[in-house]
């Protein structure tokens, strides 16, 4: 077995593993990444194509939380992780929550003060901004029915970065944080699945890591680090400890925001390469509505989670757009990791409360589309009456039930929970718990889904506990 | 100040019909949400300002139905609600949560002067110990999903108030009686008098209740005088010990010439813990069987001072304990309800 040595050792490139690697390298730290997926050319794959689900994502896109209703989930597993695959809105942490988790679970350094400086910190390096011009129509949907109605609305901010003929590309980890720690001296390796941690006594001596090279061909790595940063997001995360024997406040309490779709028809003819940055906000934080992916692909998909043949629909299908409404759940899940299966046991159990929010989000979703001038709304319930007025709306409350619902979320956080109180798994700064140089830096974290994209959140969290981990070190 | 325009929902319930009664004279537009044509035919002889829609609060084009028209400036009372769910907890969220989501968003677009929100007990649950009294400043602890139900409710009010979206006040009546009672409310007299309902535990443990009249007074004191993002409790002047309830009822049954039989069953206490751990369960589970609920909440003390309601907005119950089931059985009487 061939043996690498590394000072520190991040398991994941990610929103949360890119974040470490970058503070950790640039002040100079000895640091290997790790990521398990395929390192992908930029601008290889088309965002938001069919493609991008076989390449960039795990299980192609498609794993789910078992329960009554399943939940749908997606990952990215390629270099750069989530950060390739998502929207790209931008959203710092609420500042209700941050001081609730601050008073509740008696976080250290977690003041706005703190973490205000930390985003801007990671916003410097990213570009975050509002889109030049005029906002696309699918946005602009959006924009009108919350006008129409009376309702907050706000476009929110992405990590782009736009050329002076106002081309945006999106400030992905492989396009940003990844080359700068690899320019400070990390090392980044694709394809590299670590198997389990290897602990002697109160601490972790490096990982075990399965690596695949070009030709297909896999061989085993022992790699030994003196600290380990874990940063493979919600599910993957806990996994690995629980594979590594850990398992106190590690896989429970898993959060995510629960999510029900539209395929709304509008008069005008639509953009379907981007997802819209206009956001409802009038019942934030229990209820967000946006809109998704919605190139013909998507748009398929989501007529399918109508329980209704999509072919008429998808005729017209420059006019239709994905609308999705998304909730703040008081259920909980939990992550097991099986022995012999790569993949862990995903479980989420809705409450009523949850599943009542969710219909009364896309009541609230359809009214608003009904206000922009939509004329036939599919939501996504099996068998849910398709809508042509505000009058069909009523139908939906019963339509959203455990047997018909078709819920997804790209948002999956909490599972390992930071805190000094509250039985989480780690500290205040991510420190697993009982073992003395191993730390959690990703969505796991979080004690609470966020209600908003958890991506500033993470990376702001991940900045300020790589910083806290270069005090360690010195 | 009251408005002369006014909208009520669940007008065609235990409230709102008691409520509808009292302001259908004096106001010019009294618009009605109710649940069926036959609740609307009966309301409608309250008076001729009284104009009803019938639908459903969680349906969209109900509530717009139930706004048109309606002037700037009105008062709105939200009234409707679930308490015993007839199929499925569900209901309870449903209606309680996103039926006020509609109608608040509703009163805002129209412009409506104030927002009377009719919340409960129950996002409070029961009295941490038994000398214990809820006031203004309780802390939120829900009582099983009907709680959970009317807090979240709660919030949504108190935060589009805070928002300066609606001018919104809350009331939060514990266990009401009074005239228009449900067949539930008949029953439970009729077991009362016949000897056959049960105390739990020892009896010493206290209930606020609040007189129909009582509420009505407290939601009119709330339009007019409430301070907008403001919490009321509304009850009956004092809070009784259960077993005193039980024998007021019976002495009121007496005062109306209708003897009394049989003597005061009791239950131990551990029936109702027991009644409410299996009630606990199957609400997790998304059912819900009243007689274990009503069986659970018997052995607890819900008690609630009234003091604020009376000083900030000059509320003061009329009628007590003994005046009030009097007025009940006179109404079932009234109705050749069999007591």
């Amino acid at each position: 077995m061939t043996a690498l040595d590394t000072e520190v050792l991040i398991v994941g490139s990610g929103a949360g593993g890119a974040t470490t690697a970058a503070v950790l390298a640039e002040a100079g730290r000895t640091v290997t990444v790790l990521e398990e997926g395929p390192a992908l050319e930029a601008g290889a794959v088309a965002p938001f194509s069919l493609d991008e689900l076989a390449r960039a994502y795990r299980h192609r896109g498609s794993s789910a939380a078992l329960g009554s209703p399943p939940v749908a989930y997606a990952e990215g597993c390629c270099v750069g992780g989530s950060t390739e695959v998502n929207s790209g809105l931008w959203h710092r942490l609420p500042a209700y929550l941050a001081d609730r988790w601050r008073r509740e679970l008696h976080l250290d350094e977690f003041t706005p003060a703190v973490l205000d400086h930390y985003a801007d910190l990671v916003e410097g390096w990213l570009a975050v901004s509002p889109v030049p011009g005029p906002l696309p129509p699918s946005s602009t949907v959006l924009e009108r029915g919350a006008q129409a109605l009376g309702w907050r609305h706000e476009e929110f901010p992405r990590v782009f970065r736009y050329d002076d003929r106002g081309r945006g590309t999106k400030q992905t980890m492989s396009r940003t944080l990844l080359p700068r720690a690899v320019a400070a001296g990390a090392t980044l390796r694709d394809r590299a699945r670590v198997q389990r941690l290897v602990r002697a006594g109160h601490r972790v001596g490096g990982a075990l890591v399965e690596v695949t090279d070009g030709d297909g061909h896999c061989e085993t790595l022992r790699i030994r680090a003196e600290h380990v940063v874990v940063c493979g997001g919600a599910i993957q995360t806990p996994a690995l400890l629980q594979r590594s024997g850990l398992r106190r406040g590690i896989g429970g309490g898993l959060k995510v925001h629960p999510t029900v779709k539209v395929v709304a028809r509008v008069p005008e003819r639509l953009d379907h390469d981007d997802v819209p940055m206009e956001r409802i906000t009038e019942f934030a934080p229990s209820i967000a509505i946006g809109g998704s992916a919605s190139r013909r692909g998507h748009v398929g998909l989501a007529l399918a989670d109508a329980g209704v043949d999509p072919t008429p629909a998808l005729a017209d299908w420059e006019h239709r757009f994905v609308y999705y409404a998304s909730i703040r759940s008081d259920a909980g899940g939990r992550v097991q990791a099986l022995p012999g299966l790569a993949a862990p046991l995903v479980t989420y159990r809705l409450t009523d409360a949850d599943l009542s929010r969710l219909a009364r989000g896309l009541v609230h979703l359809g009214e608003a589309l009904f206000a922009a001038g939509a004329t036939e709304l599919h939501a996504s319930a099996t068998g849910a009456p398709v809508a042509h007025s505000v009058a069909d709306l009523g139908a939906w409350w019963d339509a959203v039930d455990r047997r018909r619902a078709n819920l997804m979320t790209v948002h999956l956080t909490s599972s390992v929970r930071m805190g000094e109180l509250g039985g989480g798994g780690v500290d205040s700064f991510g420190a697993v718990r009982g073992v003395d140089n191993l730390r959690v830096s990703d969505a796991s974290v979080l004690p609470e889904a966020p209600g908003v994209n958890p991506q500033a959140a993470i990376m702001t969290i991940a900045a300020r506990n790589a910083h806290q981990l270069l005090g360690v070190l010195r | 100040m009251t408005t002369s325009s006014i909208v009520i929902t669940g007008a065609g319930g235990w409230l709102g019909r008691n409520l509808v009664e009292a302001v259908a004279p004096e106001r010019t537009q009294v618009r009605l949400l109710v649940q069926s044509a036959d609740e609307a035919a009966v309301l409608g002889l309250a008076g001729r300002s009284v104009e009803t829609v019938v639908g459903d609060v969680r349906h969209p084009d109900a509530l717009d139905a139930l706004f048109a028209g309606v002037e700037a400036g009105a008062t709105v009372v939200h009234a409707a609600g679930v308490i015993h769910p007839e199929r499925a907890v569900r209901e309870l969220f449903d209606v309680n949560v996103g039926g006020t989501s509609l109608v608040l968003d509703r009163a805002r677009r129209v412009g409506i002067g104030r927002f009377v929100h009719v919340s409960s007990n129950s996002p409070f649950g029961v009295n941490p110990h038994p000398a214990h009294t809820f006031d203004e400043a309780s802390p939120y602890d829900p009582y099983l999903a009907y709680g959970a139900s009317k807090r979240e409710a709660e919030e949504l009010v108190l935060g589009a108030a805070q928002r300066g979206d609606v001018d919104a006040v809350v009331v939060r009546p514990p266990w009401f009686y009074g005239p228009h009672q449900p067949a539930r409310q008949t029953q439970w007299l009729r077991a009362v008098r016949r000897g056959r309902f049960p105390l739990v535990g020892d009896g010493t443990n206290r209930r606020s209740m609040v007189f129909t009249g009582n509420l009505v007074q407290g939601i009119l004191c709330a339009e007019s005088a409430g301070r907008t993002g403001a919490a009321y409790w509304i009850a009956d002047a004092e809070p009784h010990a259960m077993r005193d309830v039980l024998a007021t009822v019976r002495a009121a049954f007496v005062a109306e010439g209708l003897p009394v039989s049989g003597g005061q069953p009791r239950l131990p206490r551990l029936a109702g813990v027991v009644a409410e751990g299996l009630d606990r369960a199957l609400q997790r589970a998304g059912r819900y069987v009243q007689p274990l609920h009503v069986l659970g909440e018997l052995k607890e003390t819900i008690a609630c001072d009234i003091s604020t309601a009376r000083r900030e907005i000059g509320y003061e119950p009329a009628i007590d304990l003994l005046g009030g089931m009097r007025a009940s059985i006179r109404w079932c009487l009234e109705r050749g309800q069999e007591l």
